[in-house]
């Protein structure tokens, strides 16, 4: 077991873990925020997806040993009050159903914004595609990935 | 009463689940919570010889290690005839660790509880098991003297015979098509995997967060097995992250938390992973279908013959009765035969997996009517319109509010059909093959029971609760909504609970069964509620119905009891409640067998048309339009109801050409494990899908004019995905999943 410090939606942490432990589980149970979720464990379903310095990373894949010293930010820090452009429009376009997969879409949606503010159809299946929904939301999240970001330049408007 | 109940509604649930509030099995803070790994079976069939688990003992943190040598027994199952609508669902009919036997590769055969996960996964491997292997059975070839031919599958008769199938299928002036085709095993793959938390108080009284569809079915097992009393047995899951059929019975891993929480004194987690989801939690057994069918030259069917053969666990009976759900009622035909074969292999035993049954069975009848249409040179839509049934063909009672002809209709001017050039390879979009097929939906009405408490407080609020689930099937939203009009009061002001055993009686939210069953415990218990309304009034000299008959009494507008033949004559809710010096009133519907119609038959229908596109050069299917039209009675819930029909075309779309679990011939286990070799449908398979729905109430099925529509979209597709890849290829592919391969 190591200490181990690490920011998580603005707040200094430090857990005592394996430095194996995956940062999913850290997450999850350690600092007791499920709405990162486990679905794999191995990178391929996205669920895991959080962000760092507005990139999205897959949690399962970071250890501890190499989660320290950084800063993550997960769901439940998008926003105080499902405000997020992501999340009003993820409301908006009533995108959920069983929402586990959601909070990682949501997480890719926004590292894909961040990157490209204005992405075309073409860059919106590329980013997504790696990420699974079972219940098939897609053609939803489509739309609300594109609400988000008029959205987005409504806001620098 | 309107097609849809209110405006179009999102999700009630929507922002807990955009902000990660919402809460699945394994997440509930459970303090001092262990974590509990199975030890999985690497051979399909023997005897485990010996069970070494000193070392994984060994491992600090361990709290302890069940093997079949030092694991008490569980003590009784429900009784088969208990079971099913109320008693709960065993697919597996066995207890884990219960002996030395292994039944199928994956089998759990210890289970270690550790204080962590990854003690407890590090102990695991070091548990050494020996077997002695017997030769398993694992093909349909391999178990031929084991077939089974069940006389019915959940009370319906399922082998089928109607006529002279033979003498037609002989007769040389009709025009016959003969194929057989497969699909493989799929399985479910939600994206929360199954999992339970085990938390016992004292040695009777027991509480289990579990990732379910059928809260009261987990009560009434684990109560059995442990001898317990019902009311001491709390089964909790508000939030299922997807199901699809899988998390309906009652599987292995339940009972091992369970025990392994019992033994080890401590609550204990158990999370099935990943890999475990393909062996552990069910999956949709693989068919081989073989369909004949003889039609006159203008395209009456005279005989349709559909041999169904399927596999079940030697463990446990599951009937995918592909023929009986689709060949027995989907179109008329003077001879109509359809003979289920089930063969007993040692795999994990199938489950439901969303429409079984009818999913495979459709696939296979569509695709063969596809060709018949070829073969007589008609089209498509034409065929299925010219053998359509008013009745049903095998039972002789007509489809109550089938307007099936509607759907093909509305579908294929949605679509454009009309400018379909029936040749195949004829159409292209630049250097790209376009082609374009459909097929028939269909999914039966089931009807269940159940029981709803209502709560009708003062200041016009009410709380209504249910034994029910939420899968992201919409319930929460839909039974707001159906609670808003059936009692009279503001979509706001309507809570709706479920996913607690501890609420009233709701059936397993499976067969497309919930918005009809629940929505009719809604309906029985608002009439209880204005009634105790209508009984308060009468008393009060203060009411303007005082002293009138409560049965001449109803809802007459939102808030208000009135006189049915004077609706001026009536009072409001929050006032009666106020001069009785009542907060709030309590009524509970009664749990009744259902009200069982045998003069009419029961069943939703749709029209899937879809486009594809593919590049000649690399034949990668790409799926680029699909419209599908629906009518599954009333529409409660718009967005929701389109979104379970999407969800259902997308899995089609996964079923018809990328998903399938592959089984190592040798030893048994599936050597798909992941969700990087199992391939379900992403972003970029997906295209914008149209849904429509005819919309037109079946108040013959229950008052509240809805048939469920969780299932019926899966119906058809793969088979409107098949006969698009003909059209554009010319090449027909008779098993699933079409990859690039099969069209080289």
């Amino acid at each position: 077991m190591s200490e181990i410090r690490l920011t998580v939606n603005d707040k200094k942490r430090v857990v005592d873990v394996d430095e194996d432990t995956p940062l999913v589980w850290i997450l999850r149970d350690t600092l007791a925020l499920t709405g990162t979720k486990f679905g794999c464990g191995v990178g391929v379903c996205g669920s895991c997806t959080i962000l760092e310095n507005g990139k999205a990373v897959r949690s399962c894949q970071i250890p501890a040993s190499e989660a320290k010293e950084r800063a993550f930010v997960t769901i439940e820090g998008l926003s105080p009050d499902a405000s997020h452009p992501c999340q009003r429009a993820w409301l908006e376009e009533d995108v959920a159903q069983c929402g586990f997969c959601q909070p990682g879409m949501i997480l890719t949606a926004c590292g894909l914004l961040h990157d490209q503010p204005d992405p075309s159809d073409e860059a919106i299946d590329a980013a997504m595609s790696d990420s699974v929904c079972r219940c098939g939301t897609y053609p939803r999240m489509r739309k609300a990935i594109r609400r988000a970001a008029a959205l987005m330049r409504e806001k620098k408007a | 009463m309107s097609a849809t109940i209110g405006p179009a509604r999102n999700r009630v649930d929507g922002r807990l689940k955009v902000t990660g509030a919402a809460k699945y099995s394994v997440e509930f803070e459970v303090p001092e919570c262990a974590h509990g790994w199975t030890v999985e079976s690497n051979i399909a069939k023997g005897r485990i010889t010996a069970i070494d688990t000193k070392a994984a003992q060994g491992v600090p943190g361990v709290l302890a290690v069940l093997t079949h040598l030092n694991t008490p027994k569980f003590q009784a199952a429900p009784k088969k005839e208990e079971r099913g609508g109320g008693g709960g669902i065993r697919n597996e009919e066995r207890f884990p660790l219960n002996d030395d036997e292994v039944h199928y590769a994956g089998q759990y055969v210890a289970l270690v509880v550790a204080k962590t996960i990854e003690q407890a996964r590090q102990a695991g491997s070091l548990v050494r098991v020996s077997y002695a292997p017997e030769e398993p059975l694992l093909t349909m070839e391999a178990a031929e003297h084991k077939a089974q031919k069940p006389k019915t599958n959940h009370d319906e008769h399922v082998q089928i015979k109607k006529g002279d199938v033979e003498a037609a299928l002989k007769d040389a002036s009709l025009v016959k098509i003969e194929q057989t085709y497969i699909t493989p095993t799929e399985t479910h793959n939600p994206i929360e995997m199954s999992g339970t938390i085990a938390v016992w108080a004292g040695d009777k009284n027991l509480t289990l967060y579990d990732a379910t569809q059928f809260v009261k079915g987990v009560q009434n097992i684990v109560a059995h097995a442990f001898g317990l009393e019902l009311e001491n047995v709390r089964i909790i899951c508000p939030f299922v992250g997807g199901a699809f059929g899988c998390k309906g019975a009652v599987w292995m891993h339940v009972l091992l938390a369970a025990m392994g929480a019992k033994l080890a004194g401590v609550p204990v987690k158990v999370h099935v992973t990943r890999r475990n989801m393909f062996v552990g939690a069910g999956h949709r057994t693989p068919t081989r279908q073989t369909l004949s069918l003889a039609a006159t030259r203008d395209g009456k069917l005279q005989a349709i013959q559909h041999l169904s053969e399927t596999l079940t666990s030697t463990v446990g009976q599951f009937t995918e009765s592909c023929g009986a759900r689709s060949t027995g009622l989907m179109y008329e035909s003077p001879a109509i035969r359809v003979e289920e074969t089930v063969y007993p292999v040692n795999v994990s035993t199938p489950t439901f997996m969303r429409a079984p049954g009818e999913c495979p069975g459709t696939y296979a009848l569509e695709c063969a009517l596809d060709e018949l249409s070829i073969a007589l040179k008609m089209d498509p839509v034409a065929l299925r319109l010219a053998n359509h049934a008013d009745n049903h063909p095998t039972k002789n009672v007509p489809f109550s509010a089938k307007h099936l002809k509607e759907a093909y209709q509305l579908g294929a001017e949605k679509f454009g059909w009309a400018k379909r050039n029936p040749e195949p390879r004829s159409m292209r979009d630049g250097d790209v093959l376009l082609g374009w097929g459909m097929a028939t939906a269909t999914y039966p009405a089931h009807k269940m029971s159940a029981a709803a408490k209502v709560q009708l407080r003062a200041n016009n609020t009410a709380t209504v609760q249910c034994a029910t689930h939420d899968l992201g099937t919409g319930a929460y939203t839909a039974f707001t909504q159906i609670s808003s009009e059936q009692i009279g009061l503001p979509f706001e002001n309507i809570t709706f609970e479920l996913g607690k055993s501890d609420f009233p009686f709701g059936p397993v939210a499976g067969g497309s069964n919930s918005t009809g069953t629940v929505g009719t415990a809604i309906h029985a218990a608002a009439g209880l509620l204005h009634k105790a309304l209508a009984e308060l009034a009468v008393k009060d000299s203060k009411s303007p119905l005082y002293n009138l008959k409560t049965d001449d009494i109803t809802m007459v507008a939102p808030g208000r009891i009135g006189l049915k033949t004077d609706s001026a004559k009536s009072d409001a809710y929050a006032d009666i409640l106020k001069r009785a010096g009542k907060e709030s009133i309590e009524v509970q519907s009664e749990q009744k067998p259902p009200e069982e119609n045998k003069k009419q038959a029961f069943q939703s229908w749709g029209a899937h048309f879809c486009e594809v596109k593919i590049d000649p050069l690399l034949p990668r299917v790409q799926v680029t339009r699909v419209v599908s039209v629906m009518n599954c009675g009333r529409v409660v819930s718009a967005k929701t109801a389109r979104s379970q029909i999407m969800g259902g075309v997308v899995m089609g779309i996964g079923m018809a050409l990328t998903e399938e679990t592959s089984y190592d011939p040798g030893t048994g286990l599936p050597v798909t494990r992941n969700l990087a070799d199992y391939h379900v449908p992403t972003n970029a398979d997906v295209p914008e899908i149209e849904v429509a729905f005819v919309g037109e109430p079946d108040f013959a099925f229950n008052p509240i004019g809805a048939r469920g529509m969780g299932e019926i979209g899966i119906t058809g597709i793969a088979a409107a995905i098949a006969n698009a890849v003909y059209h554009a290829t010319g090449k027909r592919v008779r098993d699933l999943p079409i990859t690039p391969d099969k069209l080289i």
